[in-house]
């Protein structure tokens, strides 16, 4: 059941993930370790969302993203697309409600998704793709699960959905 | 938001997510000129209130380390400006400290890389400058150190890069003592020299020291003459027996920089920034046998 506050509080903590990304994430270390917000939205979005509503979300997304990075034009929009699929769908199916394991979720979001827009986008091979899947990606996707993990914690009462009484 | 009771994929979510796989796999296979419009579409509509949110902090952020420099640099006046004779070579001094030199003048705009977290960025990126500020398609990027990349598209107050990295850029190429002339491009993805470019087309007979530092040529009218593009540390391979590929590493990586300078005005013909950059430490300067 959906609380009546609902209405508001999930669209300020996107406001706040979104307006983080565009202010905050470049002064959080280097561009390829800091941590991810705007998917770290789609994610919390997708666990409480219908797999067709993640996924479209994930494209309007990754669509957008991929405006600012031209060299893999729609590699990302699939991406997203497919993460938050995904991510709603396997929630569905098989994720308890719990921080660490929401935690596990945001890891995979990432990296799966800097592995389908390097497969796709196909502009980096070799070791340079292993370089990125390897190391930087595994490092963006901690960031993120870290943040994910300390958003669910301290938002927990807003982020909790709350069932109704049987 | 409505908390998902069914959460099986149901046949309309399915439906969806098919549709959204099948626009991405059409935007994915978009020609160059349906999306450039597009995606210079999207970041003037609803990306560009966010890019201008980015800039905005970007240039706060930076307004912070600016303000100790000009605290420095008035500091250094009022101290130069008892001293008045040696105005004019502090002045000199302390351009050079910022990176500024006299050669290259005016006919630039300074703008902020605007980074994003995919691995892709170092490639082509989006910078905060753009046609109101002076900048047009094919100007060409550059930082203290030497070549960043060129413009491929510019909007309002935003324009895209292609950095060096990126497997279409080319450059015309020259060793500093003139020596040397080629071809500039990356070196590709494969194999432990990946972020390196390449001096292509060399002939077969010319030997290229290593530690010669090459430069942009000036051919072409898109990079003036004399702008660093790297140092050669040992050649690459040979092309049949023609020619002769040399590795080079580059001057400044992309990922490095969070500022870029983009030259705006033409220069008049034969005119050499070589003096305007840092040349790499590693050099040899012309006739010097390298260590």
């Amino acid at each position: 059941m959906m609380r009546r506050t609902d209405r508001y509080r999930y669209p300020i903590i996107m406001t706040l993930l979104v307006v983080l990304q565009f202010t905050v994430r470049s002064h959080l270390g280097g561009d390829r370790v800091a941590p991810d917000f705007l998917l770290l939205a789609l994610l919390i979005y997708t666990v409480r969302a219908e797999p067709g509503k993640s996924a479209a979300a994930g494209f309007v997304l990754g669509l957008l993203r991929d405006a600012l990075t031209p060299a893999s034009f729609g590699a990302g929009a699939l991406a997203h697309t497919l993460v938050g699929f995904a991510s709603s769908w396997a929630k569905a199916v098989f994720f308890a409600e719990h921080v660490f394991v929401k935690g596990c979720l945001f890891f995979a979001g990432v990296w799966i998704r800097n592995f389908i827009v390097l497969l796709v986008s196909g502009r980096l091979q070799g070791s340079q793709a292993a370089w990125e899947l390897l190391v930087w990606s595994p490092l963006q996707s901690l960031t993120t699960a870290l943040v994910g993990i300390a958003m669910l914690w301290f938002l927990r009462d807003w982020l909790q959905p709350r069932r109704s009484m049987a | 938001m409505a908390i998902g009771t069914d959460r099986d994929a149901s046949r309309g979510d399915t439906l969806l997510f098919l549709a959204c796989v099948g626009l991405s796999v059409a935007a994915l296979s978009l020609p160059d000129q349906w999306r450039d419009p597009l995606a210079q579409a999207l970041r003037q509509s609803v990306l560009a209130p966010f890019l201008i949110l980015q800039r905005q902090t970007e240039l706060l952020a930076a307004a912070r380390y600016r303000y100790d420099a000009v605290v420095a640099q008035r500091d250094s006046a009022a101290l130069a400006a008892t001293f008045l004779p040696e105005l004019r070579s502090e002045n000199t001094r302390l351009r050079s400290l910022l990176g500024l030199s006299a050669k290259l003048g005016g006919g630039y705009v300074s703008a902020e890389i605007l980074h994003q977290p995919e691995p892709t960025n170092p490639l082509s990126f989006v910078v905060s400058a753009g046609k109101k500020e002076g900048v047009r398609p094919l100007s060409a990027v550059v930082s203290p150190e030497g070549l960043v990349g060129l413009v491929a598209s510019v909007d309002e107050h935003t324009s895209v890069v292609l950095s060096w990295a990126h497997p279409e850029f080319r450059a015309s190429a020259i060793a500093t003592d003139g020596s040397v002339v080629g071809i500039a491009a990356p070196h590709g993805a494969e194999g432990p020299n990946v972020w390196l470019l390449e001096l292509q087309g060399v002939l077969y007979r010319q030997q290229v020291q290593v530690g010669t530092v090459i430069v942009t040529s000036g051919l072409g009218g898109i990079f003036p003459r004399g702008i660093p593009i790297g140092t050669v540390i040992g050649p690459a391979g040979e092309e049949k027996g023609w020619g002769r590929t040399y590795l080079v590493r580059p001057a400044i990586h992309p990922a490095e920089l969070s500022h870029v300078m983009i030259l705006t005005s033409a220069r008049p013909a034969g005119s050499d920034l070589r003096n305007a950059f840092t040349l790499p430490t590693d050099s040899v300067a012309p006739g010097q046998v390298p260590p």
